[in-house]
């Protein structure tokens, strides 16, 4: 399928400030990984694990580039359906873990659909709206959200909040991409996303201790199992103690000392606040916010619709993940479970966020290829 | 789509981003610079944790560097109630191991603290079995514990020390500053489940172990001695009972045997009684030893000569309107066969020949009425009183071994001065005191105090104490092969309802040193309160005996004149 799909047209858009970023990225994600676990006695430590996803990340990232977007668009619907059966299989024989059933179990590893299902969503918005310009309620809002919905709602019943509002976000962005016709659902739509963590905040601020407990305990029971916020506290208290220059590699005594729980896959920018200090995470941020300029001007230089629709979406997501992530650790948001996009452990999300960026560069070989 | 309504979308998105990241930041400089001070103290009080470490206690050897107290590293066992899934399950598994309730380890674990101890210093087998259960928010940590590998072995001397590892009895007590470990301040790290970590480049050695102790005690000589006397205590079924083996050219004491012993192991169970030092805590009325003690005085002042008549009044002598008897009636005697036949009325008149204030003076300069300054605690000064407080009788009863109350330790002490050829000696217990890396740090030399009689008194003494043994009432504690010089002391108690002399509450000893020409043991045998036959020749004397023969055969000491000590000791 692979020798059908790729078409080696346009290699010269590879872009070296891309692959930097993503590269420079990925290492600081193994070497706080490699910070944070090395004192485990491991066979096959969670670095060189991550290595090995980084590895396969890769060969899927070059797939996704290589391939014709158009072509990868046109499998959307069959993948889609493919994964809302696997997320329907992990609800019937998923292997739990802290109170969610979120994994397949694939030999030693475990695999996470609603992690594939989020790109899978972009994939599959940008194809519906690519082809169904008709403007109007029914089609712009009603019918898209029909097929998001089926998936949203396998994801939360797992219970993966963090994932349902990734989906959402990514609906609400490609909504705003092609447009309604209320400028005004835009504007709600857009600060609804992006304002929805710090309303909430100011709501959970207004809650009593056990209201909050109880919400928390009824949409995400795994995190913050005492209820008495010890999760929260403890990554705060590593983020603040980095101070401005952090205390060095090795050094985090939150993470170090296993104060801080997770420490390498959704608090991994707690780790590496602390270690790094405000200098480092100043760094890390500038390394993200330069990735999604990058996406960004692929976004906007996208040569048709769906190139269009399948970047945004892209950077969307990517953005959302960065913003609630870090937001989550530095105990802006309630903690729910996104991980750090290219940073935190993870198969399924490494995989998936390097196929998406893969897919984003091959929007900006496509933009040179004047017809098609 | 509109490319001008398309171009405003992008930059409601572009703006939305802006403030997005905005935000983070924001709260990002809040907490890494704004609120970094107050976060950092947070995370030092809960990683950082201010500990004194301290070096293992000392080590306490006998004289041939045998182990007779030693810290062994032993399991804790804590909980962590943070970490506990269910503080009912872990109770219930932990309750058979460590043998405490299951509801009282409960209340323990749902205490709202970091860190709870659970159990202290296990057996190493409870230790290994805690581990082998592996519960979550249940750790164990390895600390010292002091081990006493010969158990009851001269706990008395040894004494003990408490959970806190301060010596609270004994040498343990007495030398605590130097077996007490090197004490460090030191800030550890803890991990989340209590655990140290330490710092890099430290770990428990850090801080020195504690000086340790080389004692006088042979644990032979002290092992024999214990056998000899708990034997001695049962077959006579006594209330208690003492033994003091001593070199009487040092005053280094080789053997302090106190009946009924103790396990210094276990020793929260046992009440003080069974602790305390009896062989220089406990006074005594010491009876017809004492008459030694003058005869020495009455040789030394030229009072007497060992033929010296002295009459016996036939057994019956009033003094201040009481009478005192003898055991055995006599006319004219020898002052020699005053010692042998422990006459207490050829006593009394040899202090009456001595004066009130020459008897006082000899019993203050063998160290009566002080306390002998012993390297142990406790330590009584016994009870001498002054002849201004003395009645009309006190001079008789006291040349008698009446009216004045001595420690075994002072009397043994007292005997070596006569055995050694007239010079008084410190007594002491630790001869040697060492650094962790096995430097000597201070040694013990014997001190001499004071010479209280001349040699020749002290040979001429020593030749009438063999008498007692070959002649006399210490008959049963004739060594075959050796001069044993010694006298028996038989004195009654008073008793605590009447106020008088009982007849029937005795303390039977025996005091002597062997062998007679070059002493290598002064011995105190002291048997309290024995049922059925009291008389220290009896009770006593065959008690010294068979601790003498056993000694002088492990020390190696050659036999002199073996024929005829052997018959002398058939003959009595």
């Amino acid at each position: 399928m692979i020798d059908r799909v790729i078409d080696s047209r346009g290699l010269d858009s590879f872009d070296l400030r891309f692959m930097g970023l993503i590269a420079v990225i990925l290492s600081v994600g193994v070497l706080s990984i490699y910070s944070v676990t090395h004192s485990q006695d491991s066979a096959f430590p969670f670095y060189l694990k991550q290595l090995v996803w980084i590895l396969l990340g890769t060969i899927a990232f070059l797939v996704m580039y290589l391939s014709d977007y158009h072509k990868i668009a046109r499998l959307a619907y069959p993948t889609y359906a493919v994964i809302l059966i696997m997320l329907a299989v992990v609800l019937v024989m998923g292997k739990s873990s802290r109170g969610a059933q979120r994994w397949i179990p694939i030999g030693p590893f475990a695999f996470q659909p609603s992690e594939f299902a989020k790109l899978v969503l972009v994939l599959v918005l940008a194809n519906y709206y690519s082809r169904v310009s008709r403007a109007g309620w029914l089609h712009r809002v009603v019918l898209p959200g029909l097929i998001v919905l089926p998936g949203l709602l396998l994801i939360l019943k797992q219970p993966d909040l963090g994932s349902g509002l990734s989906f959402l976000a990514v609906y609400a962005a490609m909504l705003l991409m092609v447009g309604v016709r209320s400028k005004t659902l835009g504007v709600i739509l857009l600060l609804s996303v992006m304002l929805f963590p710090f309303v909430w905040e100011m709501v959970w601020a207004s809650l009593h201790d056990y209201q909050r407990e109880r919400v928390m305990a009824f949409v995400d029971p795994d995190y913050d199992p005492g209820g008495k916020g010890y999760h929260a506290l403890q990554s705060r208290i590593a983020i603040g103690s980095g101070e401005l220059s952090g205390k060095g590699l090795y050094g985090g005594t939150q993470s170090q000392l296993k104060f801080l729980p997770e420490g390498h896959t959704d608090f991994v920018f707690a780790v590496y606040a602390e270690e790094w200090g405000f200098v480092g995470v100043l760094v890390l941020l500038a390394l993200f916010i330069a990735l999604i300029w990058v996406s960004l001007e692929i976004a906007a230089r996208a040569k048709d619709t769906l190139g269009a629709l399948l970047a945004a979406g892209i950077v969307a997501m990517l953005c959302f993940c960065v913003v609630v992530n870090i937001g989550m650790t530095a105990g802006m948001f309630p903690i729910v479970g996104i991980p750090l996009p290219l940073v935190s452990y993870g198969g399924s999300a490494t995989i998936m966020t390097m196929a998406s960026l893969g897919l984003l560069l091959n929007v900006k070989r496509r933009r040179l290829t004047l017809f098609y | 789509m509109a490319s001008t309504s398309f171009r405003s979308r992008r930059i409601v998105v572009a703006c939305g981003l802006v403030v997005a990241f905005v935000l983070v930041i924001v709260r990002l400089v809040n907490l890494q610079v704004m609120q970094s001070a107050e976060l950092t103290v947070k995370a030092d009080r809960q990683h950082q944790k201010n500990v004194t470490l301290e070096g293992a206690r000392g080590t306490i050897y006998d004289r041939n560097s045998k182990v007779l107290a030693m810290n062994m590293d032993v399991p804790s066992v804590f909980g962590v109630p943070a970490s506990l899934g269910n503080p009912g399950v872990t109770a219930r598994n932990l309750s058979p191991i460590l043998h405490v309730k299951a509801t009282e380890l409960e209340k323990k674990l749902k205490q709202e603290k970091h860190f709870v101890w659970l159990a202290r210093k296990l057996e190493p087998e409870q230790g290994r079995r805690l581990e082998r259960l592996a519960l979550d928010g249940v750790g164990v940590v390895m600390e010292g514990r002091r081990f006493y590998p010969k158990g009851p072995l001269l706990s008395h001397v040894l004494g003990f020390a408490g959970m806190d590892d301060r010596g609270l009895e004994g040498v343990e007590l007495r030398y605590e500053q130097y077996l007490r470990g090197e004490k460090r301040a030191v800030v550890l790290q803890r991990d989340a489940l209590g655990r140290a970590v330490f710092p890099k480049g430290l770990n428990e050695e850090g801080a020195a172990a504690g000086h340790s102790l080389t004692l006088t005690v042979d644990e032979v000589i002290q092992y024999i001695a214990e056998k000899e006397l708990d034997e001695a205590v049962s077959r006579s079924n006594a209330k208690s009972g003492t033994i003091i083996v001593m070199d009487p050219k040092t005053g280094a004491v080789l053997a302090m045997a106190v009946s009924p012993r103790f396990d210094p192991n276990t020793v929260g169970a046992l009440a003080p009684d069974r602790w305390r030092n009896r062989a220089l805590t406990d006074t005594y009325e010491p009876g017809s030893t004492m008459k030694a003690v003058i005869a020495a005085a009455a040789l030394e002042e030229k009072v007497m000569t060992p033929g010296s008549m002295i009459y016996g009044e036939n057994g019956q002598f009033s003094i201040a309107n009481t009478v005192i008897h003898d055991h055995e009636k006599s006319g004219w005697i020898t002052f020699a066969q005053m010692i042998q036949k422990s006459s207490n009325i050829g006593a009394a008149k040899v202090g009456m020949a001595l004066g009130e204030w020459r008897v006082f003076d000899y019993l203050k300069e063998f160290g009566f009425g002080d306390k002998t300054g012993i390297d142990l605690p406790g330590e009584a000064v016994g009870l001498l009183r002054g002849p201004r407080q003395w009645g009309k009788r006190s001079l008789a009863s006291i040349s008698m071994g009446q009216e004045v109350g001595v420690t075994p330790l002072q009397m043994v002490t007292a005997v070596s001065a006569i055995a050694n050829g007239g010079v008084l000696m410190k007594p002491f217990v630790v001869s040697e005191i060492r650094n962790a890396k096995g430097q000597l740090v201070a040694q013990t030399m014997p001190q001499a105090k004071r010479r209280v009689i001349s040699s020749d008194t002290a040979r001429t003494l020593t030749t009438l104490l063999e008498g007692v043994v070959t002649n006399g009432t210490g008959g049963k504690a004739a060594i075959p092969g050796f001069r044993v010089a010694g006298k028996t002391g038989t004195a009654q108690k008073v008793d605590p309802r009447t106020g008088a002399y009982s007849s029937t509450l005795l303390v039977g000893s025996f005091l002597g040193y062997v062998p007679a020409e070059d002493p290598r043991l002064a011995m105190i045998v002291v048997i309290d309160e024995p049922r059925g036959e009291g008389w220290g020749g009896v009770v006593a004397a065959p008690v010294f005996r068979r601790v003498g023969e056993q000694v002088l055969n492990y020390l190696g000491v050659a036999v002199d004149e073996p024929v005829k000590l052997a018959m002398a000791g058939l003959e009595s």
